[in-house]
């Protein structure tokens, strides 16, 4: 029964048997809400007849969840914050001396701290790929499957994976020369 | 015959051979022991390159107090009113700290010199932190244990271990009371999970007093008191509500509560601060939910319980929002302070608050610090929630939510870093071990398969399905042993970038610098200790010392000598004053310098050495600051065309304040680089302007030997005029 309550027992009462008659008005007595409204508007009002359905509140699945999940640990991870607050600009820019041609520079150069945007939004996608690529794998070695697709998730998962590596990689290379 | 030879000497081995399951163990208390000690050794870098000392500004003050509670007992400590720093407000220490560091250090302390060992209390607080780091590598098995299974927590305990984003507050000679807090963190949360999966009224008290440490070691107590009534919330959506869970949570939030009121610096702030309410809103809740599994069970009727549910429910959340509503509309309950609101609001700190704006720790974090911090953890985290959410219990939705929240946090806030750490490693643990024990499944399941597809009688979908796989099975051996070695090759690149990144960036004791010569050899900057060291000789014993506050700790703990503000920030006016003090004109500032009694000056300067965290760096958050309260000082004097400048191209009111004075003075004269003119500032990389420096009512006292640091002596005002 999804109609509220006060609107519920007239209808009840009117199209049920006796043994709901006996449930109705057991229900009728319990409520003091139900008394107090049946007296102040309902008494000389007239709730009109309307087939309304309270919002039904399901949980989500859990891999609804998972997936929505994933969306924000990517927004975290690539310094989303860092980005409306600090406000850098979108991929740096140098000036080559010999020919004198703006070259785009694309990881800020010199700290630790800090990023262009486009250098984190890449790389926070590709952490999330590497994410996936361990998620494929293990789907991969699930029993249950045809042969063709645990094959072609156990190869989307390993390049995923490797693929995730290569801002690790690329990073290593630059933070040296922070360094020394 | 060969045995019968050797009968004895193969009897003793036999005798030695252990069973599958001694052999685990053995396996498993050997790879926890090993692990302890190099989580220890790992942290030991600055003490094994420069000497056992303590590092950055805040641990000098925890080891003043340290040495305080050593010399003079709990109960001067407790009551301690300090008239040394906060000229001439003074501080009351005993209300405003947190003492969990410091009763432990003086605990180990005391149990090192009942066993005979006559060690310095110094020593014990250089390395306090990494014993609590191996004791969190300890905890964090366990808690790897309940989650997922023992494979998961060591893995767990590996990661912790070596995981930068914690030797970053937790290597030797960082006495904090991070260092301490995480290992009570964990620990709670531990005993917290441990309690809800068996329902036991021993593991509830437990971590109510584990949560009784971390409110006594950190301000940080905060994430639990709201973390766990989160996570009490989402297993009751989720409909996981169970006795467990009741006695769990109840006994946990009452005693924790009572045992955190205990610490002075917290008070009563569980029933009056807004930060604090959630967990009593979540209590209310937790009762209305048993009183309503009560009445179920009372009750046959199942219409009847639904009309009663509904009305209870409705009751239930008006009262609490009315009471809610009542109380901060009387202001009994305060709202969220700044510190705290400005994690919901990023942008809140940075339009109105300079003081918390200004530290370098809390801003937002870039990619290439997550990166710094976690290397490949970063992508074995949404694995590990994957599996997380694959196998949903009690537990792993804890972990799961401790990791995201905790995760939000560190993207808003660099230095929350560390408290998303553990649950990363927990995380990531779960997807290396769960993707481990897969593919050694494959490599081990072809013996088997054969086996019992050729003995047992299986259907004839199941037989092929096993025929597929033993075709599929050299391929599928082979690719389990390559993906392991792969697996094998990214933890040992983890292991690598922990120790260099380590080494290079997480060892250095910001108290004594360090650079490359020409030639590539180390050169050490010793400058701070010999001026603090300066000031403890050659000053009167009661001289006071204005500098900027980030100086303050350390002034009062080496140099011995009252300062006017310090680190612990907690006036803004008197801070304010200072800062308007360093940016007026020397005339305006002597007049504020008398009226505090100042008598020395400390400014922290690196143009000769190119040292970039000085003074002159840090002036224009002086300005805000001291503009922040005294509306005479206007930023924009300080600035040409929006661009902060020391050249000749710089506003004039920058070329003669007070601290352009003093860290200038003397500095035209000084040849700085190879082919640059005299008054070369190398950390600004430009010339100076305003070479010509006279200083009418101050006169200079020292100056270290590589100019890092200048002091001032304030003149006495002209006896005639």
């Amino acid at each position: 029964m999804s109609q509220k309550i006060r609107t519920a027992p007239k209808q009840d009462s009117q199209s049920t048997g006796t043994i709901a008659v006996a449930d109705a008005s057991a229900q009728v007595s319990m409520d003091p809400f139900f008394h107090i409204l049946k007296l102040v508007p309902y008494s000389f009002l007239r709730p009109p007849r309307l087939r309304l359905k309270l919002p039904s509140f399901s949980l989500p699945s859990a891999m609804t969840v998972f997936s929505l999940i994933l969306l924000t640990y990517f927004m975290v991870v690539s310094g989303f914050i860092y980005d409306v607050i600090v406000e850098p600009p979108g991929i740096g820019s140098t000036q080559d001396p010999a020919t004198g041609a703006v070259r785009p520079v694309v990881f800020l150069p010199g700290r630790v701290n800090g990023h262009y945007i486009i250098e984190g939004l890449s790389s926070g996608f590709m952490f999330v790929l590497g994410g996936i690529g361990i998620v494929l794998l293990d789907l991969a070695l699930d029993k249950n499957r045809a042969r063709s697709i645990k094959v072609s998730y156990s190869i989307a998962g390993i390049s995923s994976v490797v693929i995730a590596y290569v801002p690790g990689y690329l990073y290593q290379s630059f933070e040296l020369k922070l360094f020394y | 015959m060969a045995t019968v030879t050797n009968t004895p000497v193969s009897d003793l081995l036999k005798s030695f051979k252990l069973k599958t399951k001694q052999q685990e163990l053995l396996i498993r208390v050997s790879i926890l022991c090993l692990v302890y000690i190099l989580a220890f050794i790992i942290r030991l870098f600055s003490v094994l390159r420069y000497e056992s000392m303590i590092h950055e500004f805040d641990p000098y003050f925890n080891y003043r107090t340290t040495l305080y509670l050593t010399q003079n007992g709990f109960y001067d400590f407790w009551n301690w009113f300090d008239y040394e720093s906060w000229y001439p407000l003074g501080r009351i220490i005993g209300g405003t700290l947190y003492p969990g560091l410091m009763v432990t250090a003086v605990l180990i302390y005391r149990i090192l010199h009942f066993l005979r060992f006559a060690v310095h209390i110094r020593e014990v607080c250089v390395l306090t932190a990494p014993f609590f780091a191996s004791n969190t590598t300890l905890v964090a098995y366990f808690f790897g244990k309940e989650i997922w299974d023992t494979g998961a927590g060591l893995v767990a305990a590996i990661l912790i271990a070596i995981c930068p984003g914690y030797i970053s507050r937790s290597v030797a000679g960082s006495y904090d009371n991070e260092g301490v807090a995480i290992f009570a963190l964990l620990f709670t949360f531990y005993l917290f999970v441990k309690a809800v999966n068996t329902g036991s009224l021993a593991w509830s008290l437990a971590s109510a007093f584990g949560y009784f440490y971390m409110v006594s070691a950190w301000g940080g107590y905060v994430f639990i008191i709201n973390l766990i009534p989160l996570y009490v919330l989402v297993l009751l959506i989720t409909g996981r509500y169970s006795m467990r869970l009741y006695i769990a949570y109840n006994c946990m939030y009452v005693l924790g509560m009572l045992l955190a009121m205990q610490i002075r610096f917290v008070g009563f702030q569980h029933v009056q601060s807004g930060e604090h309410m959630a967990a009593m809103g979540v209590f209310f809740l937790m009762q209305v939910f048993y009183f309503l599994d009560w009445v179920k069970h009372m009750l046959s009727d199942t219409k009847l319980f639904q009309a009663f549910l509904r009305i209870t429910v409705t009751c239930a959340v008006a009262v609490g929002t009315i009471a809610l509503g009542l109380g901060m509309l009387s202001g009994y309950i305060s709202p969220w302070t700044g510190r705290f609101y400005s994690l919901l609001d990023p942008t809140y700190a940075k339009d109105h608050i300079p003081i918390i704006a200004s530290v370098s720790e809390h801003q937002p974090t870039a990619w290439s610090s997550f990166m710094f911090d976690y290397h490949i953890l970063l992508f074995l985290f949404p694995a590990g929630l994957y599996f997380c959410f694959k196998r949903l219990s009690d537990a792993t939705i804890f972990i799961v939510m401790y990791g995201l929240t905790s995760m939000y946090f560190a993207g808003v806030m660099v230095r929350l870093i560390l408290v998303a750490t553990p649950a990363v490693c927990l995380i990531s643990a779960i997807a290396v071990s769960a993707t481990v024990k897969n593919l050694t499944v494959l490599l081990r399941s072809k013996n088997k398969g054969v086996l019992t597809g050729s003995t047992k009688g299986s259907s004839s979908s199941k037989a092929s399905s096993k025929a597929l796989l033993d075709q599929s099975q050299p391929f599928q051996k082979n690719g389990a042993i390559a993906l392991l070695f792969g697996a094998f090759y990214l933890l040992s690149k983890y292991a690598t970038h922990c120790t260099w990144v380590t080494s290079e960036a997480y060892s250095s004791p910001s108290i004594v610098l360090a650079a490359r010569g020409a030639h590539g050899n180390r050169v050490i900057f010793d400058d701070y200790r010999e001026a603090y060291f300066w000031l403890r000789q050659n000053t009167p014993a009661d001289a006071k010392v204005m500098s900027w506050w980030d100086y303050g700790y350390q002034i009062t703990a080496m140099g011995n000598r009252t300062v006017i503000v310090d680190n612990n920030t907690w006036n803004n006016t008197h801070i304010a004053t200072v800062g308007r003090a360093m940016s007026s004109y020397e005339d305006e500032a002597i007049e504020i310098m008398r009226s505090l009694d100042v008598d020395y000056v400390l400014v922290v300067f690196g143009g000769v050495t190119g040292y970039s965290s000085d003074d002159i760096n840090k002036f224009l958050w002086m300005v805000r600051i001291g503009g922040g309260v005294f509306p005479v000082i206007k930023e924009p004097d300080y600035l040409v065309n929006g661009e902060y400048r020391v050249d000749k191209g710089a506003a004039p009111k920058m070329l003669n304040c007070l601290m352009y004075k003093l860290c200038y003075y003397r500095f035209g004269e000084m040849l700085t680089e190879y082919g640059k003119p005299p008054g070369y500032d190398r950390a600004r990389g430009v010339e100076i302007g305003n070479k010509d420096i006279k200083l009418e009512h101050l006169e200079e006292a020292f100056t270290t030997s590589n100019w890092i640091v200048r002091i001032y002596k304030v003149k006495p005002p002209n006896n005639r005029w």
